[in-house]
């Protein structure tokens, strides 16, 4: 019996069945893709980084180094199982062709690698390691994901010719946000190129236990080791590589939720306006004395089918979509050996969904139990609170047309009956703006700010002191230059609080000029002062007003910490100073450079790279693009399809609403229509509803979205590196066009949702 | 005589396929300027259906409604509403308020949703005419809040409100009891009398149509007899009543 009950009932409401079960399904999909997501992203990842046996130490160096110290210092030290030093041959990205393309203008340092004997081996795209021969490249991934270059290409470097044998899965430099790449030659070819550039070296360690990876760390700094260059750790290399997909998996997560909480709203308001209809059956079936449990059940029969349903086609839809999804994590991790698993958590994450979906609807039909049969049976409905707002009356009323009017006086007495719609309408406003001001804040020129880089238009790197003035004499001669700095950055030992030292890089140069954005307190003014980053401050346990000793050319010197920034260079652990030094070199000289006529930017990039062919020029537009560009299009497509997810969901929900409202306004309607109100009058009548509803939504949307929403993107933004920001809002678009596309979407589905006000015939409904 | 409804060779029928019946059967009729008509007839004869025909309120079939000249078939269903906003009142058997409104907010609605500006003076007359039918005291009341009759008499107020060439009535005394049904009539009658506006009543009670100067009586969707009065018969109501069970028995209505 309960089956035809529940058949005849899904036939006579298709349509609302139908986008009830398109929201679960939604939902489903979501939650099962973000599931997905995450499990084959952990198992890639993990993957890549034990095939390629990643090291757990990394110190970048430039400059001599004793080999034979380093060995020492690997053999003695207990916890050290493998320790090699790899060589990195830097090239300018001019000397580079790929095909038809050179990387003249990348911000990427590009070097050759031979592969390794030991471990950081370079994979090919099946996971393998990769045995090169002569005359042949492997190409970092990025460039075939971006369509430098193809198998089977030319590529020329320094001079020299060879073909593109493959691509390359490089688990320590495979994220655009990790500045260098590495290409890999055959020993022979590597050994002919070898004067055409710089080394770097890579000095790498393998640990037999990593959670002593702080103490081994302490150790390479104490004794003085090669450390003139970032220092990366395994844990940096993870959260590095999964960046991109991360966030894109958080934005994706955020929305889930979001819609798992739509498609609870949406159960609600269909439930209990169903219950409404069936009040006088329900009355009925109480006084005849059936069980309350045995009238839960019909329902709940009911929500089961559609939530079966609904969770099915969200798992198919998510296995079709996962595909795509997943392409990026395939390109630069490749296959998850536990992919299997991630089918198993879409289908728990399903199952979730589903119990949740039972639960809530088992809680709404408790209101059953307030249904009073003789209010049931008499009057068929339930007596519905109306809220009387007596101020606001049409013979007062001054400024609203009367069908507006009687459309925000509905609003306001029957609250209760649009709180739903609202909180679906603040969400989708959420949804929308949130992704979007987060889209447009790491793509803001000022989010470098707060990622430790100034507002400036280039930077000019050179690694050779010697060399500095001659760049600073060019810069300072030029009239198109509006500003400069030089900053430079030197290693200095720091006393930790257990008398250990460590390595500590320091940037000393007027801070001033090109401020960046601090977390906390300020930059360094004077000369016994000094701002740390984010990650130094904590793993240092120093505050702002703390001291802090410095080993400054054999003394020691205090200093007090001024303020704490978010730095994503250098493995983001730096310093800020502005004290003179002259006991120890330079590893880098940085001069940044801010121009009076932005237009000039690239010109002047192109210029100074052909002047200064020894430094590395870069247009900082250029530097965030191509550093933060894949993660910030992730973010972009993620706002994007939230846009589309949240108005569907808007014209969805609008459409069930209206169309319930009217079939329970019907009698109201023919009253109306009686007293010679045209269908006209009553569609604005709801159209006003609606907007009025979607004005307070939107406002209420904007406004969590800008408190709440900011602080979810914070945390989801200090993932990497950046640890307070504030939303870079584009006015026009989460101002004015998101609150345009949503009212267009609810009017769009108020004037259909509402076509039916035209069959309802006065003689059919007003019954004597 | 100007005639204020024609109606000619009415035929309006419901349901669909084989259950299709017809509810008006090719039924003419006709009301003068300033008329008071009651409309007899067991449930099911077709009376109310012919109210929602003349009124406009439901398309007929075929044949032909004209109201104050104007054939209502050609019109729209915006110049119809705008016909009975205008120029026709109406008064059901429950009350047909908007919950959402008080009391004289329900009775101004349909006339400020043409005159916007004119709130006040359009409140004015509002509260005159609740004076004159003994609500005046009510207007701020939700309309929970006031008795079936009270309520049946803003309707009153309400239908009166544009100053309708015609008011049609369905049942409008059917959910009172006697003593406020005698004093709905009284009004009914007053505004008949001393304001010249014709009326159209769907009764099923005697008393009812007794008020009024010619009953028509249905059955079966069709109008079987016609009965005129003079204003002077009208005072001897119990004996009126009486005439018209004795002619319903006599049409085994």
């Amino acid at each position: 019996m309960y089956n035809r009950i529940i058949r005849n009932d899904m036939l006579k409401s298709k349509f609302i069945t139908v986008i009830t079960m398109i929201f679960v399904a939604a939902a489903a999909m979501l939650v099962s893709l973000a599931a997905i997501l995450v499990v084959n992203l952990s198992g890639a990842l993990d993957n890549l980084m034990t095939q390629a046996k990643t090291p757990h130490f990394m110190q970048m160096h430039s400059g001599e180094i004793d080999r034979e110290r380093l060995v020492d210092f690997a053999e003695e030290n207990r916890n050290v199982d493998e320790f090699q030093v790899v060589e990195f041959l830097n090239m300018d990205g001019a000397q580079i062709t790929l095909g038809n393309n050179s990387l003249a203008h990348s911000v990427q340092d590009h070097g050759l690698s031979v592969q390794n004997k030991k471990f950081d081996y370079l994979l090919d795209l099946n996971g393998r390691i990769i045995n090169v021969s002569d005359g042949e490249v492997y190409v970092p991934v990025t460039y075939m994901k971006d369509n430098t270059t193809k198998v089977g290409d030319v590529a020329v470097i320094s001079g020299k010719e060879f073909i593109v044998a493959g691509f390359l899965r490089d688990s320590t430099m495979n994220s655009s946000l990790s500045s260098s790449k590495r290409f890999l030659v055959s020993n022979n070819d590597y050994a002919e190129l070898l004067g055409h550039g710089e080394i770097e070296y890579l000095i790498e360690f393998r640990l037999k236990d990593y959670s002593l990876i702080g103490e081994f760390e302490t150790m390479y700094a104490s004794v003085g080791m090669e450390a003139n260059g970032p220092t990366v750790t395994y844990a940096l290399f993870k959260t590095m590589n999964a960046i991109s997909d991360g966030m894109l998996i958080a934005v994706i997560l955020l929305v889930s939720g979001l819609v798992v909480v739509i498609a609870l709203m949406s159960i609600r308001f269909t439930l209990l306006a169903k219950i409404e209809d069936d009040y006088r059956e329900i009355g009925v079936m109480k006084a005849i004395g059936l069980r309350l449990s045995d009238i839960k059940k019909i329902y709940l029969a009911k929500y089961a089918l559609i939530a079966a349903i609904g969770s099915i086609l969200g798992f198919i839809l998510s296995i079709i979509f996962k595909g795509v999804l997943l392409e990026n994590i395939r390109l630069f991790m490749g296959e998850s050996e536990n992919s299997s698993y991630g089918l198993l958590f879409g289908v728990l994450g399903i199952l979730l969904v589903f119990l949740v979906i039972m639960t809530y609807v088992s809680s709404v039909l408790k209101r059953f139990r307030k249904i009073s049969v003789v209010e049931a049976i008499r009057f068929g409905t339930s007596q519905e609170k109306r809220a009387h707002v007596n101020r606001l009356t049409l013979s007062r009323r001054k400024l609203l047309s009367t069908n507006v009017f009687l459309g925000v006086k509905d609003v306001l007495a029957r609250k209760k009956l649009y709180v739903t719609s609202l909180v679906v309408l603040v969400i989708s406003v959420f949804i929308i703006i949130v992704p979007q001001n987060l889209s447009n804040t790491i793509s803001s020129k000022s989010f470098i700010q707060y990622m430790g880089i100034g507002h400036y238009d280039l930077h000019i790197q050179s690694n050779n002191p010697d060399q500095t003035d001659q760049i600073v004499n060019v810069i300072d001669s030029d009239h198109d230059v509006s500003k400069y700095v030089v900053m430079t950055t030197k290693t200095f030992k720091v006393k930790m609080n257990n008398e250990s030292e460590e390595n500590i890089k320091i940037e000393l140069g007027d801070h001033s000029i090109f401020p960046i954005a601090y977390s906390e307190g300020r930059a360094p003014a004077s000369e016994d002062e000094l701002a740390l980053s984010d990650i130094n401050a904590s793993e240092m346990g120093k505050k702002v007003g703390d001291m802090i000793t410095l080993e400054i050319g054999g003394d020691e010197e205090d200093f007090t910490v001024t303020g704490i920034y978010s730095d994503v260079t250098n493995g983001g652990k730096t310093a800020k100073g502005v004290f003179h030094d002259n006991s120890t070199n330079s590893i880098w000289t940085i001069i940044s450079v801010e121009l009076s006529d932005k237009s000039l930017v690239s010109g002047k990039a192109s210029m100074y790279a052909d002047e200064f062919d020894f430094a590395k020029t870069s247009d900082i537009d250029e530097y965030v693009s191509q550093t933060f560009g894949s993660t910030i299009s992730s973010i972009k497509t993620a706002s994007y399809v939230s846009i589309a997810i949240a108005l569907v969901i808007t014209i969805l929900v609008t459409l069930l609403f209206m169309k319930m409202l009217v079939a329970k306004d019907r009698y109201s309607i023919a009253v109306m229509k009686a007293l010679g109100f045209t269908n006209m009058d009553i569609r604005v009548q709801y159209v006003s509803r609606s907007v009025f509803v979607l004005i307070i939504g939107v406002i209420v949307g904007t406004l969590l979205a800008n408190t709440v929403g900011e602080m979810l993107a914070r945390s989801i933004i200090s993932s990497f590196g950046a640890s307070t920001f504030n939303f870079t809002v584009d006015p026009l678009s989460a101002y004015l066009f998101s609150p345009l596309m949503m009212i267009s979407a609810v009017l769009i589905a108020t004037i259909i949702g509402t076509s039916s006000v035209e069959k309802i015939k006065i003689s059919e409904n007003i019954k004597e | 005589m100007n005639k204020i409804i024609i109606g000619e060779q009415i035929v309006k029928s419901f349901g669909e396929g084989k259950e299709r019946h017809k509810v008006l059967d090719r039924v003419s009729v006709e009301i003068n300027e300033g008329e008071f008509v009651a409309v007899m007839g067991p449930s099911g004869s077709g009376k109310t259906t012919l109210m929602f025909a003349l009124s406009g309120m439901d398309r007929i079939d075929s044949g032909k409604v004209a109201f104050d000249g104007v054939k209502l078939s050609d019109l729209g269903e915006k110049e119809l509403s705008d016909i009975r906003r205008t120029k026709m009142g109406f008064v059901f058997q429950q009350p047909t308020m908007l919950k959402n409104l008080n009391l004289l907010d329900n009775i101004i609605l349909p006339t400020v949703r043409d005159n916007r500006k004119n709130t006040t003076a359009i409140s004015e007359k509002a509260r005159k005419l609740m004076k004159r039918v003994g609500i005046g005291d009510f207007e701020k009341r939700d309309i929970t809040q006031v008795s079936g009759g009270q309520l049946q008499r803003a309707g009153i107020c309400r239908a009166l409100m544009n100053e309708p060439k015609i008011l049609f009535g369905d049942e409008p005394t059917g959910a009172l009891n006697s003593k406020s049904a005698d004093e709905i009539m009284n009004i009914l009658s007053e505004i008949n009398e001393d304001d010249g506006t014709a009326i159209m009543l769907v009764t099923h009670d005697a008393k009812v149509a007794a008020r009024a100067e010619r009953i028509l009586f249905m059955k079966d969707g069709i109008i079987v007899n016609e009965t005129k009065t003079s204003k002077f018969a009208r005072k001897n109501l119990e004996n009126r009543v009486e005439k018209i069970n004795l002619k319903m028995r006599e049409l085994g209505i």
